[in-house]
């Protein structure tokens, strides 16, 4: 499978009577994109903002981030069986708007995490300070249930992001890439010399705002399975998670997945990429172990030399991972572990709540309890009134200056367990 | 015969009718200490405890699901109630806030659902 992606480099996000990509402008009608998601009869009302880089913004709760982009060529069009028709993507070209997202708020829950600073310090912790965003934030009609709640933000996001992207479709891109994710057998051929590495991703599949969708189907109700990482790209993987924030991946983390991109930067250089696994995190035991059988089964029939595997979330998932790693190794096949930590504020407590000899190769993404004092910030976007009491921090957290002192924890995307984030070790 | 374990009104109101549900009105720890108890009289831990994302020290709620009991203690259950109470220990506790107490049933509810929901099938 080969899929071409264009890059189109986006500097700022405005508001127009008419929705187009310009000089590197995005333009959008936001009236138009109100009626968009207002097709959906459980949402009241749709308020639009732009929050910028460097802005002394703070958008929360930030329930999902979602990169516009569209196809230009290929089968399918982008986000498959759950916006666009069922169709098998990742090959042909993909357009994207990069430096620009669509972050959706709305709250879900009234315990809900999600902070997006955009300056300060809080804009170290989150990649999306960095991004161009278009911030909706959903009011539901009345007496909806959270679920209902829930999926009508998630799908009015991506339509709104889809509606974005599909305006590239015409734009020459600064920069064009080129992905491509051979037959089993082609790369076998390709690069005989070069150790045979796998990625498993585990997706986290529980219930209310611990979901993952794959081409529309509720991760929980799958085996274990492989499909192309061009197709990931292409929106195969949706996000429905957001609790906790800090290692929970948006749909933007699925899009720009970095050990993917790694993988393939380092594809007939210094390894041969040659499986996709994805699988599930779900809170029946006999399910953990079915799925890390499953897991441990594809990489022995694939017979690779190497497996990185990133997790997705703390705690019960952490007994997942590990019992990932323990079945792969005992293939013979050597692993490779991401995740992150929760060894208390002070760094000293045990890390996961599972641990096995044999997971001896591990990167941590960074310590989710590290505490952190975010200054007030000029204006929010969404509501604070969970966050200021509880998220990460503590009753009283809110200081009288108007900081807040939280644990990492609460900021989107700070500890996420695919590396894409900004810490780093000392 | 399965057990659960719940300290949830919505949990127990939902499935008594189809479970044996020991309910109590207790803390997170309470529901550990008791799912600890069980597996220690050969109860089979059937989900695990630290259920979704939401933290230990974050929410009212939790409920588990066990099975009966065996002859023989089950190590892979003792090992994961004694984690999980060991990681639950180490959150700093938080005066969380009275109004989202029916959101915190709702999460759990809905982590738990799918397997009960399984379960209830098979019996």
């Amino acid at each position: 499978m080969k899929l071409e992606v264009g890059y189109i480099q986006i500097r700022d996000i405005q508001t127009a009577d008419k929705s187009s990509v310009k000089d590197g402008i995005l333009y959008v009608n936001t009236k138009e994109l109100e009626a968009l998601a207002l097709e959906d009869e459980h949402l009241k009302a749709v308020c639009f903002d732009v929050a910028r880089p460097g802005e002394s913004i703070r958008i929360t709760p930030v329930k999902d981030v979602i990169e516009p982009r569209a196809k230009v060529e290929g089968p399918g069009d982008v986000f498959p069986g759950v916006i666009t028709k069922l169709n098998t993507v990742g090959s042909g070209k993909t357009h994207v708007l990069q430096g620009a997202a669509v972050v959706t708020v709305g709250k879900i829950v009234g315990f809900q995490e999600g902070i997006v600073d955009m300056a300060g310090i809080g804009a170290e912790y989150t990649p999306f300070s960095a991004t161009y965003n278009l911030v909706v934030d959903f009011t539901p009609k009345d007496g909806l249930t959270a679920h209902e709640y829930e999926a009508a933000i998630r799908k009015a996001g991506l339509k709104i992001a889809y509606a974005l992207g599909k305006l590239g479709v015409n734009v020459t891109p600064d920069e064009v890439k080129t992905y491509e994710y051979p037959s089993i057998m082609e790369a076998i051929k390709k690069y005989p010399g070069l150790p045979r590495v796998g990625y498993v991703q585990m997706l986290q599949s529980q219930g209310l705002l611990h979901d993952t969708y794959v081409y529309g189907v509720d991760m929980k109700q799958s085996l274990t399975t492989m499909l192309s990482p061009t197709e990931i790209m292409d929106g195969a993987i949706l996000s429905g998670n957001c609790v906790s924030a800090c290692d929970k991946n948006t749909t933007y983390h699925h899009q720009n997945n970095p050990v993917i991109e790694d993988l393939f930067e380092e594809h007939g250089k210094t390894l041969n990429f040659c499986a996709m696994i994805i699988t599930n995190e779900n809170v029946y035991l006999a399910d953990k172990e079915r799925s890390s059988d499953w897991t441990a089964k594809l990489v022995d029939y694939l017979d690779l030399d190497g497996v990185i595997i990133s997790q997705e979330g703390f705690g019960n998932p952490d007994t997942d991972l590990i019992m990932n790693c323990k079945k792969i190794e005992e293939t013979d096949t050597h692993t490779v572990i991401i995740t992150d930590e929760y060894a208390g504020r002070d760094g000293t407590s045990q890390s996961l709540a599972d641990a096995d000899p044999k997971a001896d190769a591990l990167v941590t993404a960074g310590n989710a309890n590290q505490v952190i004092t975010l200054p007030k910030l000029d204006r929010v976007i969404g509501t604070l009134d969970y966050t200021e009491k509880i998220a990460g921090g503590y009753a009283g957290s809110l200081e009288k200056d108007g900081s807040i002192t939280v644990e990492i924890q609460a900021i989107t995307g700070s500890t996420n367990e695919l590396g894409f984030s900004r810490l780093s070790a000392r | 015969m399965d057990v659960i374990v719940t300290n949830n009104p919505l949990v127990s109101e939902k499935y008594k009718s189809r479970f044996r549900v020991d309910f109590s009105d207790t803390d997170l720890m309470g529901v550990f200490i008791h799912t600890r108890d069980l597996v220690h009289k050969g109860y089979i831990l059937q989900t695990h405890p630290l259920t979704g994302g939401v933290k230990p020290n974050e929410t009212f709620y939790k409920t588990v699901l066990l099975s009966e009991a065996s002859a023989e203690l089950d190590l892979q259950s003792l090992k994961i109630i004694e984690e999980t109470i060991l990681t639950a220990e180490k959150f700093t506790h938080k005066n969380l806030p009275e109004q989202y107490k029916n959101d915190m049933q709702v999460v759990d509810l809905s982590l738990i659902s799918p397997v009960l929901e399984a379960r209830a099938k098979q019996l």
